[in-house]
């Protein structure tokens, strides 16, 4: 098997006494596109400046493609990464950002470069401080693409677009994804944003790891079983109970399987669309929190 | 990385161009200025020569001018640490352009470096140049009136300006890296830089060899003219601005004793007053002399040696804490 793209241990990183990101253990494997979603200030920004080098763990480990992430310069080569806010020099224009990553990366792509900013009908001696939120983005995805790594990470580079921008840097993105033959790790707090493109999810909220796998598999192991109130059949060993619904004549529950073979009991049950299941898990994190003399078990 | 560092540092290089060849004019204009002066009142000196009355002259017409360029000059490192060292790293934590550029295939120690190198070498450039326009136009003033190696000509001329450029370099990058946001970065790095050159003019400098004694008449001094001025009050008669030349006088008041070791008090110069007698000649009467303690003129290279050693020594340890801190991420 290849090295993973992002490997984690018990990550943890601490701010003082603010937790932004507890006891994280992840695997994603080479080729992924993985989408990390969670509300704002779940631990996403957190995690990707983790994997990107900008900031260090409190404690626990993370390699990224094998290695600590911005441990030397051929590390660094290996790994494009788009903050947040997508920031460029807004002083220096498009041409010189190009000249900049020429200059900084050894295996710089400039045909690449030049032709996705030609493509994008972007003028080279324009200012990148005035261009538009979208055009921003395009530049900084150019230069993390040109860049040719394995592993692209983005901090939600379209939360500040509008649904057009959103949709139409999305699609140029993926177009290049299959172009490059590249793994990719995309962060928003909109499920929409990276649900039509990642074949991984990774849902974070109150700076813990609520689940994380191949979208397909998550869909397949979660059910919805509805029954009478109070009069649910026992369940199996190895099916988790993620919530627990009350009406006046009907329990509903949500259940994952984490077995290799879906059990009898779950056959029929219906599963749910993949943004139900999310939701199912960010309402049980904000429920741990809510009431915290209430901890995780008493729904099971 | 090298191409990045000057494109972003091309404003600043202008404008310290600019101010550079602003200041070779002016100082063009001065150094001729004074070696005019010079040549009037001793080279070409036919009848009635004296050169203590020409020292005192060209002392007189240059002297504020002069300290006052000193001044400045000592003020031009610190400026330059707060206005170029110290946004060259705040400005991209606060526009977030760090994690466009830490991310390219360039470790941040290695991005460190190359600021350090072109944009403190400018800095130490800059300086330097200055420095060096200065000594040119002094010259003259500096081998008749022979004052370098008092406070601010000393940390004007010669070597110790080098210094102090490249450690308030460190100094502007270091606190920015620790402090982060650009307006208290700078001001830390000049509140920091001004109490460095207090410290060592007042504190530091006057120690770093154990100063020299010398017990001189007054009658002396005053054939010699250094002295600027003289008061005296309840508690004795005081002397200030006492010159040895090439020297740098420590005492700042100097008190006056007489011939049998007492101190003249205010009652025996009005006394001398009341005779018609001038202070001057009532001092001299009385076998007035003083002791002072300097710093000999021979150790004025040594002095400027130590000084660059010093300000080098902060420099590495202000760095060596800027690379530790670096990579350590901002967290």
């Amino acid at each position: 098997m290849n090295t993973q793209i992002l490997h984690t241990r018990a990550l943890t990183k601490r701010y003082g006494h603010h937790t932004a990101l507890d006891d994280v253990d992840l695997d994603l494997p080479t080729g992924a596109i993985v989408g990390l979603v969670g509300p704002n200030g779940a631990g996403k920004s957190t995690l990707l400046a983790l994997a990107s080098g900008l900031i260090r763990p409190t404690s626990g480990t993370i390699d990224v493609l094998g290695t600590r992430p911005a441990a030397d310069a051929a590390q660094l080569a290996r790994v494009g990464f788009v903050a947040q806010d997508t920031p460029v020099y807004a002083g220096l224009t498009i041409a010189d950002h190009l000249r900049l990553g020429r200059h900084l990366n050894p295996r710089w792509d400039t045909a690449l470069a030049d032709n996705r900013i030609r493509a994008l009908g972007l003028d080279p001696d324009k200012k990148a401080g005035r261009l538009s939120g979208g055009q921003r983005a395009q530049l900084a995805l150019t230069i993390a693409a040109a860049k040719r790594p394995e592993l692209l990470i983005f901090d939600e580079p379209v939360a500040a677009l509008d649904p057009l921008a959103r949709r139409a840097f999305l699609q140029n993105l993926m177009e290049f994804v299959a172009d490059l033959d590249i793994s990719v790790i995309l962060s928003s707090h909109l499920l929409s944003d990276v649900e039509r493109v990642c074949d991984h999810l990774i849902v974070l909220a109150e700076a813990r790891l609520q689940i994380a796998g191949e979208t397909d598999r998550l869909v397949a192991a979660h059910h919805r079983l509805v029954g009478p109130r109070g009069d649910l059949p026992d369940l199996p060993p190895g099916i988790d109970v993620i919530a627990t619904d009350h009406t006046e004549r009907q329990t509903t529950l949500i259940v994952r399987n984490t077995g290799p073979d879906t059990p009898p009991a779950l056959r029929d049950a219906p599963h749910l669309d993949l943004e139900d299941m999310v939701l199912t898990y960010l309402h049980r994190a904000a429920g741990t929190t809510d009431q915290t003399k209430t901890p995780m078990e008493a729904n099971r | 990385m090298t191409w990045l560092t000057l494109r972003q540092f091309r404003a600043q290089a202008l404008i310290a161009a600019a101010a550079i060849a602003t200041a070779a004019i002016y100082l063009a204009f001065l150094g001729n200025t004074i070696r005019d002066a010079y040549d009037r009142n001793l080279v070409d000196c036919a009848t009635a020569c004296n050169e203590g009355a020409a020292r005192q002259l060209i002392a007189d017409r240059f002297g504020v001018t002069l300290m006052l360029l000193g001044a400045f000059l000592i003020a031009v490192p610190a400026l330059l640490g707060a206005f170029w060292a110290a946004p060259m790293i705040t400005r991209e934590l606060e526009t977030g352009t760090h994690r466009l550029v830490w991310n390219q295939s360039i470790t941040r120690a290695r991005w460190l470096a190359v600021k350090l190198a072109v944009v403190g070498g400018a800095s130490v450039i800059t300086t330097a140049a200055l420095s060096l326009g200065l000594s040119w136009a002094a010259h003259p003033y500096d081998t008749l009136v022979d004052d370098r190696f008092t406070p601010l000509a000393f940390a004007a001329r010669g070597l110790a300006p080098l210094g102090y450029a490249a450690l308030a370099f460190a100094t502007g990058v270091t606190v920015a890296l620790l402090a982060r946001r650009t307006l208290p970065a700078m001001a830390i790095t000049l509140t920091v830089l001004i109490a460095f050159q207090i410290l060592m003019a007042n504190v530091v400098r006057p120690n770093l060899i154990e100063p020299e004694t010398v017990t001189v008449t007054f009658a002396e001094a005053v054939a010699d003219g250094r002295i600027d001025r003289m008061g005296y009050g309840p508690d004795g008669t005081v002397l200030k601005g006492y010159t040895i030349p090439g020297a740098w006088v420590i005492t700042d008041s100097i008190e006056v004793i007489d011939g049998d070791g007492e101190v003249i008090g205010q009652d025996r110069m009005h006394a001398c007053e009341a005779d018609g007698i001038l202070p001057e000649e009532c001092l001299t009467a009385a076998d007035a002399e003083f002791t002072v303690e300097y710093q000999p003129a021979d150790r004025y290279w040594t002095f400027q040696w130590i000084e660059l050693g010093l300000a080098l020594a902060l420099t590495a340890g202000l760095t060596a804490i800027a690379f530790w801190k670096i990579p350590r991420g901002l967290n």
